[in-house]
């Protein structure tokens, strides 16, 4: 019988830079999964969790699209260990979709009118000001804002 | 209830419709409107059978509002879906009954058997082609209707629900919250329920407003017994002299009638004070002119303004004034009216009038506003029009305070008179841009008050916009 390998993964360079961070969101949103939902409504339960996971994913882009400050390989282990949304982040490089909340706010198939959410659409051309989209609880998320 | 999910729904006669029956309150003051439809999503508050509910939002500060009970019950009462006031004069089903003396109550079951067996053949008969027996619409309104019937929308209606936490003291939504932020009210009003209002019986607003019928009070002549003239107020530019006069003419001989626009009045001066008498009580309360109530009041003796003020009408008025105590006031006026041949609606007209109009102090109405949508802006979503319109309402844009203005979008260019003079709801909507080559004669001709403007009345691309916003009126329906 063959000896059981218990950790085969690699830890890529410059692993142990952005560990902390990965570690400090991983304890929020164990304590977000673990936090009572009694006296919210039903559609913010969630709002909480697409936060933390919405802050991981910004972590990573950040650090690879933007301060240019970790490797390739570094990146796709990230992505491919789930630390950041893979879909999210493709998104975030597409133009007019810099700030997006979460996959669902732009799919307009999910929506009443085949629109896009509340959140997408720009301040001054919204009727309400203040607003939480019922999905993530974004409070306004189209690039222009 | 297994046995009726199996069956064919149709057969079942569960109602399937393609636009709810609902009033205009209801409908609310955006002209571009999304609705959902869901067939047989809920039960009719009713008759309990499943019906078509539609759903849409009335407005920027409305709640989203639901049919709440099927198409047979709403027409068996001549009711709205939603409201449950009635369709043509938006009151209560127990103050037109009262009011009308009608019975509508006695057909329809209260039961749970009977109350369904009873919708479904009352269907039945409607698609057989038997149609309602029902005198709703034939009946004439009578007095109390007039009196209390509302003649414009009343879109308060349609305003978001008081918030349940905010009443225990624990909402904790804040600024985020859609429900209002107020305590309920408390008193007789607040105890109502749908069913009572469409069967009518024990309905606090029905009550409320016969009482309210019951004591508005009569228009008591007053003791100078010269006084021959009524005020009419409330007036719009749609109402016209001959408007008025088909009004009174039957209560006596008119002697003269004088509308100041202005001040969005009127006098009607009648040759006898039995005339004025008369008509001050058959329509006291209840003067509704195209679609307009308008108030009616006794004019009063008019006082003299010292001589000093008023520049430049001075000498148009001079005569007025020297002999303006001595002659009775109803030869005064007749002298006024002549001495001004001009016709009736031109700028100079009423502002030579208004000053020899002392009497009343009532303030001007404010000009109709209505809320601007962004969902009205045709270019919101990046549609494209014409070069000139698309440049003009961009600017417009990024001022959403002046686009709040009656005249609608990018027209502080040229100053509309105050009420607008034709095609009221034109002009409040953006145009969609139909590049039409305007005549420009048509122009000039449709706005006098242009004269008196200071510089030359602006040119080609500015005529075209204003051209569409007129032509746009007998062309909306397909445009829209």
């Amino acid at each position: 019988m063959p000896k059981v390998k218990t950790s085969r993964v690699k830890f890529p360079e410059g692993w142990e830079l952005i560990e902390p961070t990965f570690r400090e969101l991983e304890a929020k949103m164990r304590e977000a999964e673990n936090d009572p939902h009694d006296g919210k409504r039903k559609c913010e339960a969630l709002w909480p969790i697409f936060k933390i996971a919405h802050q991981k994913s910004r972590y990573v882009y950040d650090l690879y699209f933007r301060r240019k400050e970790i490797s390739k390989e570094l990146y796709e282990f990230c992505l491919d260990q789930g630390y950041a949304d893979r879909n999210l982040i493709a998104k975030w490089k597409k133009s007019g979709y810099e700030r997006l909340c979460c996959l669902r706010c732009m799919q307009p198939r999910d929506h009443n009118f085949q629109t896009t959410c509340v959140c997408r659409v720009p301040k001054h051309l919204r009727e309400e000001q203040v607003i939480e989209c019922v999905h993530c609880g974004c409070r306004g998320c189209a690039s222009g804002d | 209830m297994a046995h009726r999910l199996l069956r064919d729904a149709q057969a079942d006669g569960w109602e399937r419709s393609d636009f709810p029956i609902i009033c205009e309150s209801c409908l609310g003051d955006n002209p571009y409107l999304r609705m959902t439809k869901a067939d047989y999503d809920k039960e009719c508050k009713i008759c309990t059978r499943p019906f078509t509910v539609f759903r849409w939002r009335p407005g920027r500060d409305a709640r989203y509002k639901k049919t709440e009970i099927c198409q047979t019950c709403c027409k068996l009462k001549n009711v709205c879906q939603v409201c449950l006031l009635d369709l043509e004069y938006g009151l209560p089903v127990q103050v037109r009954d009262t009011a009308l003396s009608i019975n509508s109550n006695d057909a329809i079951p209260k039961s749970d058997v009977n109350r369904e067996y009873f919708a479904e053949e009352h269907d039945r008969r409607a698609r057989a082609g038997i149609d309602y027996e029902s005198s709703f619409g034939k009946a004439r309104p009578n007095d109390t209707i007039l009196k209390l019937q509302r003649t414009t929308p009343y879109y308060q209606r349609n305003r978001a629900h008081v918030c349940s936490f905010y009443v225990r003291g624990e909402c904790t939504r804040g600024s985020e919250c859609p429900y209002r932020h107020e305590m309920p009210q408390t008193g007789e009003l607040s105890q109502q329920n749908i069913k009572d209002r469409y069967y009518g019986i024990n309905d606090p607003v029905a009550m409320k407003l016969l009482a309210k019928a019951g004591e508005m009070p009569s228009l008591v002549p007053p003791d100078d017994e010269s006084i021959k003239t009524l005020y009419v107020g409330g007036l719009d530019a749609r109402i016209t002299e001959q408007d008025l006069r088909d009004q009174f003419y039957a209560y006596g001989e008119i002697e003269s009638i004088r509308m100041v626009l202005q001040r969005a009045c009127a006098f009607v001066a009648y040759t006898t004070r039995e005339g004025a008498e008369k008509a001050a009580e058959e329509l006291s309360n209840k003067l509704v002119v195209k679609g307009l109530r308008l108030k009616l009041m006794w004019g009063k003796p008019q006082t003299l303004k010292p001589e000093g003020e008023g520049g430049d009408d001075e000498a148009a008025r001079q005569g007025l004034v020297a002999h303006g105590g001595m002659l009775p006031r109803a030869l005064v006026s007749q002298q006024q009216s002549s001495q001004q041949p001009l016709p009736p609606g031109t700028e100079e007209h009423s502002q030579q009038q208004q000053p020899a109009m002392p009497y009343f102090n009532i303030p001007v109405p404010p000009p109709p506003q209505r809320t601007f949508y962004p969902s009205m802006d045709p270019q919101r979503m990046g549609a494209i029009v014409s070069s000139g319109e698309a440049s003009d309402s961009k600017g417009g844009s990024e001022k959403p305070g002046q686009l709040r203005g009656p005249d609608g979008l990018g027209h502080s260019s040229y100053p509309l008179p105050p009420p607008p003079p034709h095609g009221q709801y034109q002009n409040y909507y953006p145009q969609y841009g139909y590049p039409t080559p305007p005549p420009p004669m048509h122009y000039q001709h449709q706005y006098p008050p242009y004269q008196s403007m200071p510089g030359p009345p602006p040119q080609p691309p500015p005529a075209a916009r204003q051209y569409q916003h007129q032509g746009a009126a007998p062309s909306s329906t397909p445009q829209t």
